[in-house]
């Protein structure tokens, strides 16, 4: 990295800093940059946030009348008829930066320590590349989820960069235009859990089957991996879901449900319960309910045509539809789900392949495994603390998350803003993806502690990121508008600030994953009777 | 008079035929032999080694009968295409008054032969130490070089004129010519300002985007002559300007030199090493306000009250309320 001087401080207040450069210096949005403050010893670490053009010359429209000599000569063929003399010295660019903070100068130790910026760098400080020193504040703020590299602009650092898996529980949100990274960043953070050791259990519902692909690549997912699958699939357990588990709060998470057609729910559930009294157990009753051939006269006699017949024909058709999926069952005895909670109890990795599912199915699927993972946490907490405090962080990954984390959700029903209220306290998070954040409930978007913000082309999407990060964004939208692919801004309340980062490459993080450890030799019979 | 009769006055003047040609400044003493006949004027090299030269001045406190200015005179040499060296030069300060500042005022210039009756004011103190460093130059410059004066070649009227033929005779002997460019010529032609009249006359005999110039007229044969000429000196130049030579320089030869530096995308047809003196020369306002800060800090370790030195120096204008 370079060590000499890349222009000199001038202006602005605490915050916000803008410094001079020579007109040939390469500055890029979200370079990393030190003030060195010669007197005070300090070191005051910049984000640029913007580049622009500066003259000595002080009349109006100077530089467009340069501009118009230039472009005149283009015109001609004649390019360099008019040379701007002395351009190193008339004109020069202006950095606007954000200050991050500053690094206090060595104790007796060597030790420096980071501070928020609450004082002024003396003006015309020297402001230099940084050093590798200046960022191992960081490192023990990285956690132990790597998904990257530290990012300058566009010139990567060696120096990894990651959250804590802890922040799994305090909700991710992961934001990002199409083709912008998203898919590889959170095969990346799999692949940090992969190798947790159990510290840390997720849930990866994959509508598009990608995952199940690439993620049993890394090494460790022939131990640490386990793959659930709505239809037969090679190296997938079968996902099966009994009607009794499902609830009618899963089908309002699942449907839009007009008012006629919600009380219609509630009208079915009590008949069924009440009336036949076989189906009582969750959504059993929509196997019987789907085989009626009769609906007006069901609807007649068994209702007393307190339901009106097409609200009725609606909710019977939509029974048809979960009762002839694959992965509904209507025995009790094949679910899976507690195989699930089984493997998310020893921190492992759950990937259930949707493919083939609707988007319908596909959300009645997680909101069902939701609310087991929600129920059995929560329960843990509530009834048997010990339990749960061995119980690992678990974190809910959804795609396309704005599907039931918008404004619109029905809050008495959903599962899934429960758990963003409530889930950090029982050790159950969301990590949410998606492209459009300015969809998703702002109320529910301040419970996220940690954001992956990649690149975003709407102005909307970005402010809103911008209001409700942990950290300031309020000066990064250029930079966020202007993310390559990979690149991103990792807000979490455990860094200082929004650090920017290079996300690994998924084939290079499989790649250079470490083997699992060899598992210990069994013990031979006599020796284990000794054990026992 | 009222603005209407202006208006037509100066409408007569712009567009009337009188071919008179004047020049209504004080001293000027023109000689207009010049044919004022347009001429293609073709881009010669630059010379190798330039040194252009400015003064500027401010007024920094003002009783008067009393009054602070200072001037310096700023040098700038341009050799391969950048300007090499810059300097702003020292500021003068010059307390100008009565009798007894005058005679210290003048004896402070340092010239020899100078009448010991003249008035002094901020253009003479100016052009003094504006011309000791167009001297100087003169004799830094490389021998063929060219030193440039921001306006013409008069200076002050009450500078001897052996002082101006010294420096164009050293000029001389080392082929140093000495060129003067005045950026807002008085010269008129009918009363109205001839260089306007000389564009459009190049405009209508010459193809566009042409380079040309023309002879106007001799003046300070007491220092061995001085050419006027107006020239174009770029294609894309908006305007033309008045060029000073000295008369034993062939102007046209000295003139496409003079363009070869006149090629600044920024000020296209105006020599780039004059636009950078002429920004170091300038005393701008921050500069007049520090001067007068020091200027009351000395004041106050002499002992004069502040009530004495607002009371002097105070424009009562202040006082007025004005739109």
């Amino acid at each position: 990295m370079m060590t000499g001087t890349r222009g000199r401080l001038y202006g602005k207040n605490v915050l916000d800093g803008v410094f001079r450069a020579a007109p040939d210096e390469d500055l890029f949005l979200g370079e990393l940059l030190v003030a060195v403050d010669e007197q005070t010893g300090r070191r005051y670490l910049f984000r640029v946030v913007d580049v622009s053009y500066g003259s000595e010359h002080r009349e109006p429209g100077w530089a467009e009348r340069v501009a118009g000599t230039l472009l005149a000569d283009d015109a001609r063929g004649e390019a360099g008829a008019h040379p701007l003399h002395d351009q190193g010295r008339r004109t020069y660019r202006i950095a606007d930066c954000r200050c991050l903070g500053y690094l206090t100068p060595p104790d007796a130790l060597g030790q420096q320590e980071f501070r928020k910026p609450k004082s002024l760098p003396t003006q015309f400080s020297k402001v230099v590349a940084p050093e590798p020193s200046d960022f191992e504040f960081l490192r023990t703020k990285m956690g132990d989820l790597h998904v990257g590299q530290l990012r300058s602009g566009e010139t990567v650092v060696d120096f990894g960069v990651g959250i804590p898996g802890e922040s799994l529980a305090t909700h991710v949100g992961i934001f990002a235009t199409t083709g912008m990274g998203k898919s590889n960043l959170m095969k990346v953070l799999v692949g940090g859990v992969l190798q947790a050791e159990g510290r840390y259990g997720l849930v990866v519902i994959d509508p598009h089957g990608e995952y199940r692909k690439e993620l049993p690549r890394h090494p460790w997912a022939t131990d640490r991996l386990r793959t659930y699958a709505a239809r037969n699939l090679p190296n997938t357990s079968r996902l099966k879901i009994s009607l009794g588990e499902l609830t009618v709060d899963d089908l309002r998470t699942a449907y839009d449900w007009s008012r006629p057609q919600e009380e219609a729910l509630f009208e079915l559930e009590r008949h069924y319960a009440t009336g036949l009294n076989q189906h009582s157990t969750g959504l059993a009753w929509l196997l019987p309910f789907s085989q009626l051939d009769d609906l007006p006269g069901f609807r007649d006699v068994e209702l007393s045509s307190r339901v009106a017949l097409n609200t009725l024909q609606v909710v019977h058709r939509r029974a048809r539809r979960i009762v002839d999926l694959q992965c509904i069952s209507a025995d009790a005895g094949v679910s899976v789900g507690r195989s699930i909670v089984a493997d998310l109890e020893v921190g492992r990795v759950v990937l259930v392949d949707a493919s083939g599912l609707g988007s319908t199915e596909e959300v009645l699927v997680a909101s069902w495994l939701s609310r087991t993972v929600m129920d059995r946490w929560s329960g843990a907490y509530l009834d048997d603390p010990e339990v749960h405090e061995r119980l690992p962080v678990v974190s809910i990954v959804l795609e396309e998350a704005q599907r039931v984390l918008s404004s619109n959700s029905d809050r008495e029903s959903n599962v899934f803003p429960r758990i963003a209220r409530e889930g950090r306290k029982f050790k159950v998070g969301i990590t949410a993806i998606t492209q459009q954040p300015k969809l998703l409930d702002a109320e529910l978007l301040s419970q996220f502690n940690t954001y992956f913000v990649l690149g975003l082309a709407d102005e909307r999407d970005r402010n809103i990121l911008k209001s409700s990060a942990k950290q300031d964004l309020s000066a990064s939208a250029g930079e966020i508008q202007t993310l390559m692919p990979g690149e991103c801004l990792v807000v979490n309340l455990h860094a200082p600030f929004a650090v920017p980062a290079k996300v690994d490459l998924w084939d290079d993080v499989v790649r250079r994953a470490t083997p699992p450890p060899a598992p210990r030799d069994v013990a031979p019979p006599n020796v284990r009777a000794l054990v026992d | 008079m009222s603005i209407e009769v202006v208006a037509e006055r100066l409408a007569a003047l712009l567009t009337g035929s009188a071919t008179s040609l004047s020049d209504p400044r004080p001293n000027s003493q023109i000689d207009f032999d010049g044919d004022l006949q347009i001429r293609p004027l073709t881009r010669a090299n630059a010379p190798a080694d330039v040194w252009a030269v400015d003064g500027g001045q401010a007024l920094v406190a003002d009783a008067r009968c009393l009054q602070v200015i200072v001037t310096r005179s700023a040098r700038v040499r341009f050799r391969h295409g950048a300007c090499e060296a810059e300097e702003e030069g020292d500021l003068q300060a010059v307390l100008l008054g009565g009798t007894d500042e005058r005679v210290a005022a003048l004896a402070a210039l340092g010239v020899d032969g100078i009448n010991p009756d003249s008035a002094v004011d901020v253009n003479l103190v100016r052009d003094r130490w504006e011309w000791e460093a167009v001297s100087r130059s003169v004799d830094d410059v490389d021998a063929g070089g060219m030193v440039l004066v921001d306006g013409d070649l008069q200076p002050d009227w009450r500078i001897p004129s052996s002082y101006l033929r010294d420096v164009l005779d050293r000029a001389r002997e080392r082929d140093v010519v000495v060129a003067g460019v005045t950026k807002h010529s008085s010269l008129a032609r009918g009363g109205a300002p001839l260089l306007a009249w000389l564009e459009r006359e190049a405009d209508t005999l010459l193809p566009p985007r042409s380079m040309w110039w023309a002879p106007v007229g001799r003046t300070r044969g007491d220092v061995g002559g001085v050419q006027v000429v107006a020239a174009t000196l770029d294609p894309d130049a908006r305007f033309s300007f008045r060029v000073d030579l000295p008369s034993w320089v062939d102007p046209e030869h000295a003139l496409g030199a003079l363009s070869a530096l006149s090629d600044d995308a920024a000020f296209p047809g105006y020599p780039y090493p004059l636009s950078v003196v002429d920004g170091l020369a300038a005393c701008p306002g921050w500069l007049r306000s520090d001067i007068r800060n020091q200027l009351d800090e000395l004041l106050e370790r002499a002992g004069v009250p502040l009530d004495v030195r607002d009371r002097a120096f105070t424009d009562r204008h202040g006082l007025m309320e004005r739109a």
